[in-house]
This record gives C-alpha cells, sequence and structure tokens, in this order.
C-alpha cells in the first residue's frame, strides 16, 4: 500500500525518477480521453497531470480569469513553478471549457517564462458526443496524435506495439475489475481512500510495474477479514485526485466502496478490442467509454449506471460533490440528487474548491451530518 | 418565485409586452410621450428604439411576432424547439418549427422588466442547476424549468466544443423536462476537410432529427427559399458594415443590435429582411449627408465589443454610448461570415467564412451546415484563441477594419470560455496598439453589479486612458 501512496501523493514520485533516469520520455495529458497505450507502444511513460500539491494559484490567476475551476489553475501553478519539468511533453483535451484553456494559459506562460512549457504541447480534439461520424473524426485525431508523438520523439509506433499495449492496459482493467468486486463486499478489504490511491498510482507509473503491485495488492485483499460495520458511500462528480479529501469524508463511520469519478473506476471500465485495427478500437472505447458530462444528453445512461452501482455495492448514501465553476458536474449532480433520492437513495451535494484542504472542518461537518441522517433512517427502518 | 410571477405564461407576458410597444406611435406624438409615463421600466427601451424611426418600429414588430408565433405555436399544431443565439434559425424555418431562443428572450426580459429575468435565474439553482452557469440561458430556461411558458418539444444547441456552460444549460433543461435533446458539435479546428466533413455529417443527423420529431421530411424548395433569403440578409448587411466604416459613422448606435437580434430570431425569413432594409435606407441617407448616426452628430470615439454588449434595463450601454459620442462599430454578435462580408473580403481567408449555394440538396445542406458553424461564438470562440480564424485574429482584424480606438470585453460571469482567456488575448489587444477593457459586470443580471458601477468604471477607464 505504501507504494501506492507514494505514487498518488507525489507528483515526480520516485517511478517516474527512475524512468527518467534511464534516459526515457514522459507525457503528460490532462484527461481519461488521452489512449495511454499510444504512450507505452512509444516507450513513452503516460502520466496523468494533476494539480495536486499547488498551496496558492497566484501563478494560475496571471492567466485564467476569476470565474475559472481551481484544478487548471493548480495545474498551471504547478507548472510555473517547474513541478512539471520532468515532463518531455503534455497534452490538453477539451475536457471542459476551463481544461481547454489550459491549452493557450500554458502557452502564454510558456512564452513568458522559459522552461514551462514541455517540448511537446499537443492540442487533442474530443468530440462531445458518440456516434459513426465522431468516431471516425477521433480515429483520425488519435491517428494526428500518433504522427506528432513518431515524429517529436523520433520513435515509430507500429500496429503490432498498440496491440501489445492494448493487451496489457487490458489486463490492468481486468486486475481493476477484480479490484472492484472486492470493494464492494460487504466486508470491504480496503478504505475507500485507499482505493484511489491504488487507481492513481496507475496514472503515475509504468503499466508493467503497476500491474505486478496491483496483483501483489489483490492477492493480500482476498486475505482479508475486510472493514466493517461503515455507512458505504458513493462518491460521485467533478475530478477528485486527492485522497485526503476520501479520508476527511470516511473519517470513522464511513468507507467509500463506489465511485464515477474520472480519476476513480471511470478511469478502467471497459475494455479495447484486441482484434482489428488498434488505432480505431482505441478510439472506440476512450469516446465510449467514458461516463462524463462533457459527452451532452446522456443523462440517463449515466443515471442508470449510478442506480447500478448503488444496488451492486449497496450504497447507503451518494455524496455529489463538484468544484467551484465546474457547471457540468455541478449541474448534472442537482439531476441526480432528485432522481437518486425519489428512489429513496439519501444524497448529499458539496461544492468544493480544488487544491489544498481548505475546507476540511466544513466538508466534515457536512459529511458527518449526512451519515448521521443515513444512521437515523436506518434506525428508524 | 413569487406566486404572481407563476399567474401567467412568462412568453405570453411579453408577447402582450411588445405587441403593446409596437401600437404606441400608432397615435399622434402626443399621445405617445402620454403612454410613455404608463410604462416607467420600459420606456426608454421604447424611445431608444422607436427614435430610431421606420427600423425600430419594424423592430419592435418582429420581436412582438417573435413572440407570438412562440405562444401561439401549439395551437398552430406546430413543434417548438428550444435553441440558442449563435444557431441560425434558418434551418427550423424551413421545417416549419417555431424556436425558442433562450437568450433572445433573457435580453427581452432584461430590458424591460425591473427585475429583469432574477426569479428566472434564481429558480433554476431551486432545481438544481448551478448558480455559477451563465445567465444569458438561465434567465429564460429557469421559466421553463418553472412550467410557465410554452410547451416545448425538443432542445436543439451547437455549442459543445464552443460554450460548455451553454450545451450544459440545453442538456440539462432536456434531461429535467424529459425531452429529446440534439447537439451540434464543434470540432477545434474550423476550416479544413476534416472539420468541413465533421459539420455536414452533423447536419444531416440534425435534419434526421428534425424530421423524426416532426414526422415530417425537410422541403428542399424551401429551405432553398429561406437560403435565398439569408443571402440577401447578408447583402443588406455587408452594405451596412460598409457603411459602418466611414467617418462619421452614419448607423446609429442601436443598429448593431438590431441587426443581431433580427438574424437570430428570423434569419432567412422576410420579417429580419424588412428591419434590415429599413435600417439600410436610414444609413445610406445619412452616409449621403455625411452626417453620424449618433444622436450629439459628434463622433468622438469608436469602440468594438469584442464579445457581447451589456443588456442592463432599458439599453442603458447604448445610452451611454450614444450620450457620450461613442460610435459603436460593433461586437463579435453582430459581424457575421458571410463571404461578401467586408472583414471577410478584406483581412479573412474565404475558406473561413460561409457560402450560399441553392444548386441542389447536398449544396443546401452544406450552405446551412457552414453558416451554422460560423454563426458568432461558434466560429470565433472555439479552438485556441489565438488560432488562426480564431478570437484574436477576428477582434484585431475587426478592431482596425472599423477604425476601433477601443476594445472592450463584457460577458457573464458564467462564461467560462470566455473568462478562461480574455486576459491572454486584452494582453495581445493592448500589443496591437488597442485599449482594452474588461468589464466584470454580468450582461443579464444586474444584481451582480449595478449599471450604475458598471458605467462608472468604463468612463473610469476612458479617463485613466486619456480616450476621452
Amino acid at each position: 500500500m505504501k507504494e501506492f501512496f507514494e505514487a498518488s501523493t507525489a507528483l515526480n514520485n520516485k517511478h517516474v525518477t527512475e524512468w527518467k533516469k534511464n534516459g526515457k520520455k514522459v507525457v503528460g495529458y490532462t484527461c481519461s480521453y488521452v489512449p495511454d497505450e499510444i504512450f507505452h507502444a512509444a516507450g513513452i511513460l503516460p502520466f496523468r497531470i494533476r494539480g495536486f500539491g499547488a498551496t496558492d494559484t497566484t501563478i494560475g490567476d496571471t492567466y485564467f480569469g476569476p470565474f475559472i475551476c481551481s484544478l487548471p489553475k493548480c495545474m498551471l501553478q504547478l507548472a510555473g513553478e517547474g513541478k512539471f519539468n520532468f515532463l518531455d511533453g503534455a497534452i490538453i483535451t477539451p475536457g471542459c471549457d476551463s481544461m481547454r484553456r489550459l491549452d493557450e494559459c500554458w502557452r502564454k506562460a510558456g512564452s513568458d517564462v522559459e522552461g514551462v512549457i514541455p517540448p511537446f504541447f499537443f492540442h487533442f480534439g474530443v468530440p462531445h458526443k458518440y456516434s459513426d461520424y465522431t468516431i471516425k473524426w477521433f480515429t483520425e485525431e488519435t491517428r494526428r496524435l500518433i504522427a506528432a508523438v513518431e515524429e517529436h520523439f523520433k520513435v515509430k509506433i507500429t500496429g503490432a506495439d498498440l496491440k501489445k499495449a492494448i493487451k496489457l492496459y487490458n489486463y490492468s482493467r481486468k486486475l481493476l475489475d477484480r479490484f472492484e468486486e472486492l470493494r464492494t463486499l460487504d466486508a470491504p478489504p480496503f478504505s475507500g481512500e485507499e482505493a484511489l490511491a491504488v487507481i492513481l498510482a496507475g496514472t503515475t507509473m509504468p503499466r508493467e510495474e503497476y500491474n505486478a503491485l496491483l496483483e501483489q495488492f489483490i492477492a493480500k485483499a482476498e486475505k482479508s477479514p475486510g472493514i466493517k460495520n461503515r455507512v458505504r458511500l458513493m462518491l460521485v462528480g467533478s475530478a477528485n485526485d486527492d485522497v485526503g479529501l476520501v479520508r476527511v469524508m470516511e473519517g470513522e463511520k464511513a468507507i467509500v466502496v463506489a465511485d464515477n469519478l474520472c480519476f476513480g473506476s471511470r478511469f478502467y471500465s471497459d475494455r479495447v478490442e484486441e482484434e482489428g485495427d488498434p488505432v480505431f478500437e482505441l478510439s472506440r472505447r476512450y469516446l465510449g467509454h467514458n461516463d462524463c458530462p462533457r459527452m451532452y444528453g446522456d443523462y440517463r445512461r449515466r443515471l442508470s449506471i449510478l442506480e447500478k452501482k448503488v444496488e451492486k455495492s449497496k450504497i447507503d448514501g451518494v455524496i455529489l460533490q463538484n468544484i467551484r465553476f465546474c457547471d457540468l458536474h455541478g449541474s448534472e449532480n442537482g439531476l441526480f440528487e432528485r432522481d437518486l433520492e425519489a428512489k429513496g437513495i439519501p444524497c448529499m451535494r458539496l461544492e468544493r474548491e480544488y487544491g489544498p484542504l481548505v475546507e476540511t472542518g466544513r466538508m466534515k461537518m457536512r459529511v458527518d451530518a449526512f451519515i448521521e441522517r443515513i444512521q437515523q433512517r436506518r434506525a428508524i427502518a | 418565485m413569487r406566486n404572481e410571477t407563476r399567474e401567467y405564461k412568462f412568453d405570453w407576458m411579453l408577447w402582450n409586452t411588445f405587441a403593446a410597444a409596437a401600437r404606441l406611435k400608432s397615435g399622434t406624438e402626443n399621445e405617445y410621450r402620454a403612454m410613455l409615463k404608463y410604462i416607467p421600466y420600459f420606456n426608454r427601451v421604447v424611445d431608444t428604439l422607436l427614435g430610431t424611426g421606420e427600423p425600430g418600429q419594424k423592430f419592435i414588430e418582429i420581436c412582438s411576432k417573435y413572440m407570438e408565433n412562440l405562444t401561439f405555436a401549439k395551437e398552430k399544431g406546430k413543434k417548438t424547439a428550444i435553441t440558442t443565439f449563435c444557431f441560425s434559425p434558418a434551418i427550423f424555418y424551413a421545417m416549419d418549427i417555431v424556436p425558442i431562443c433562450l437568450e433572445v428572450l433573457s435580453v427581452m426580459m432584461t430590458f424591460v422588466y425591473k427585475r429583469g429575468t432574477a426569479e428566472f435565474l434564481d429558480y433554476c439553482n431551486e432545481v438544481g442547476f448551478t448558480e455559477t452557469s451563465c445567465s444569458s440561458q438561465r434567465g429564460t430556461v429557469g421559466a421553463y424549468l418553472a412550467g410557465i411558458g410554452t410547451d416545448v418539444d425538443m432542445f436543439v444547441t451547437d455549442t459543445p466544443g464552443v460554450c460548455d456552460t451553454n450545451a450544459n444549460a440545453f442538456a440539462f433543461a432536456s434531461a429535467y423536462l424529459d425531452k429529446p435533446f440534439f447537439q451540434l458539435d464543434m470540432p477545434p479546428d474550423l476550416t479544413g476537410s476534416r472539420s468541413n466533413e465533421y459539420h455536414r455529417e452533423d447536419f444531416k443527423a440534425l435534419i434526421r432529427f428534425l424530421e423524426a420529431q416532426t414526422g415530417k421530411k425537410l422541403d428542399p424548395e424551401r429551405l432553398k427559399e429561406n437560403l435565398r433569403e439569408l443571402a440577401r440578409q447578408d447583402e443588406i448587411i455587408a452594405e451596412l458594415e460598409d457603411l459602418a466604416r466611414l467617418v462619421p459613422n452614419p448607423l446609429p448606435v442601436s443598429y448593431n443590435l438590431m441587426v443581431y437580434a433580427s438574424r437570430f430570431l428570423f434569419a432567412g425569413m422576410p420579417e429580419c429582411t424588412g428591419v434590415l432594409e429599413s435600417m439600410l435606407k436610414i444609413a445610406r441617407e445619412n452616409a449621403a449627408k455625411k452626417i453620424s448616426g449618433l444622436s450629439g452628430g459628434v463622433e468622438k470615439l469608436r469602440a468594438f465589443f469584442c464579445y457581447i454588449d451589456h443588456y442592463a434595463q432599458n439599453m442603458q450601454l447604448w445610452q451611454m454610448l450614444d450620450g457620450n459620442g461613442i460610435c459603436y462599430q460593433g461586437n463579435i454578435l453582430s459581424h457575421f461570415w458571410s463571404h461578401n462580408a467586408p472583414h471577410v473580403s478584406e483581412y479573412h481567408k474565404e475558406e473561413a467564412a460561409y457560402k450560399i449555394d441553392t444548386t441542389n440538396i447536398d449544396s443546401l445542406i452544406d450552405s446551412v451546415g457552414m453558416i451554422n458553424s460560423r454563426m458568432p461564438m461558434i466560429k470565433s470562440i472555439r479552438g485556441p484563441y489565438d488560432a488562426p480564424n480564431m478570437w484574436l485574429e477576428d477582434t484585431l482584424g475587426l478592431a482596425k477594419l472599423y477604425g476601433a480606438d477601443l476594445i472592450v470585453y463584457n460577458g457573464t460571469p458564467g462564461c467560462r470560455n470566455t473568462w478562461g482567456m480574455v486576459k491572454l488575448l486584452a494582453r495581445d489587444t493592448e500589443k496591437a496598439g488597442y485599449p482594452t477593457y474588461i468589464m466584470y459586470a454580468d450582461a443579464f443580471d444586474a444584481r451582480v453589479q449595478s449599471w450604475e458601477a458598471t458605467e462608472e468604471r468604463f468612463m473610469e477607464f476612458l479617463k485613466v486612458r486619456r480616450l476621452v
């Protein structure tokens, strides 16, 4: 577990340091729509860019306007402070307007201060819906990304390499499915905080090492007596890569046994087809699998996913959180609250800032009150 | 929301307001002046618009007609579609669907009601929609969420990839009301074969969606007729824009608003053409006499707004500009990207513009798809702000062509898209020699910053930068 925590709570962790020592490249990306397999096939370490560890947003605020989500601001802050200097490249996706604008803000910061921007910088377009022509466009975009990586890093990404990477990542997803099954047991063998650390570590370390650690973790977890008698929560909404936030929510009374976060279970759900054109199959999975509200008009499907998770994981309550100015998750949380509460599933909406846990007291108080509400309900039942 | 607000359908109320305004000048001047006293919160809008003569009269009439159309759509057996300002309604008219443009209705309410759209803005939050979302959609969508508007059949937007908060308002409302939803998606690039093909396929999917909702096939002849009318409107707008380059500018300050609002309401319909023709007539007369369109007759400054206007009650922005001799050289909404627009031929690549081709059904669909992908905001504020054909290039090009002395940004705090990069834009426009002012007001919600404070800060900027 220590390895996972270290990898998930330090940006330039020992795996990255080791990787770089061997003269290999690291490319960061901001959103779970970017296929890791491409970089693995190129011998490059894919690294999910985060804003974790930023202690203020002075640099972020220099470029972004005031009404912007604090996640991209924190990312830019860290970039401006040189914390991402280990990156050889960065890929920005239009996950949302704020994240999309990280592209320009980071480039502008790069033109102001030397070394802030990685040598390879790529805007990766992602359609907002799933259909035959959007997959076609996204497949072409993925090919454009591959060509750019090949040209910049002087590598060749072959179909065979991609298929190998797909197999490896699919194996990882298979392990994470097992991990998820354990997480939903009546007595889960690990806490939500630990679960998030395990998932996050996968975004920051070489996949082979990650799979090996994951195998060990699962083997050990399968023998654990598990954590009992806790209120079972599901965490939903905006990006959260802070294990500390989950720790605050869980406290001594609760356990987060499910989520639908892009840094959580959305990251590993579904497989990539191993037969056929690997670029097309990667595009199909990455565009199709992701249950983010940026895919407009698909609310009912996302609600259905949550309902299934609630049932499967025997959820007592759902925490619907969003970062301030994250209108996509914030609004969808409003719909989730209406529809889940109507089915008797207790929900709590929580708006927060990304970054240092400056609001610990407020959040703890609200979550504790929510847990009390659930416990009282149980008592009455 | 107050109980009395729920008493009447809001759109019916708005129709009545504009219908009454359209009749105000039918009596004598004395009767008109006497009537103004009885509409204390609306009289300055009426007076400002009707003060422009025939164009203002016609403009109020088409606002009334638009509201009448949507108010009685169901009685006439027509389908209604909630849509957005940057979606050309031409396709709806061609398919006999009544469009309901959220932002235009928000502007109407903000102009004429003392409380603006405040109750509807707040109602959205009550039912779960975020308070940080854009007030332009929230102001009207709240009324529909509350069930005090006409029956809605579908939601159609074209802002994914351009403006999340806009697209999200449509997605939220369609899910909340359980109504069909369609999005035209916008890739980051405006031009190139990939984007063109994507726009085409997406628009074909939209037509299939509209056909499914209405149970009617698209009538190519009707679309052709509509696009021909649109081409005529483009010609008039191009001439108006050309006239705006003259010194002094012969266009009154409110013409910009009337140009874009007419297009948002009735693109490809004779109602819009009528307003534009009457504006052109007066603009030509002013130009021939070499007189300014400003009421004071003396042009002191020329301002270009790089985003939207401030829709404070009673059109106070326009009155402020006019009263201070500031000629309004347009904003991002009032400049369309037809191939014959002066700004296209003078500084832009033709590929970034649209051309209407009515040869056959494919060229019709391509044309209407291109028009949509080049609507205000959709064209300029989709990809990176500094990419070719995008915000920076468009802003500098328009400011130069129309001889602006300063550039002004105004939006809403909900505009994640522009607030994400407006500081960068302002840095670049300042470097290019244009004093650039970022307004921190909300174009649709005076509770964020009162108009008085907004005006004072604007005037302070002009003084500090020694523009006045």
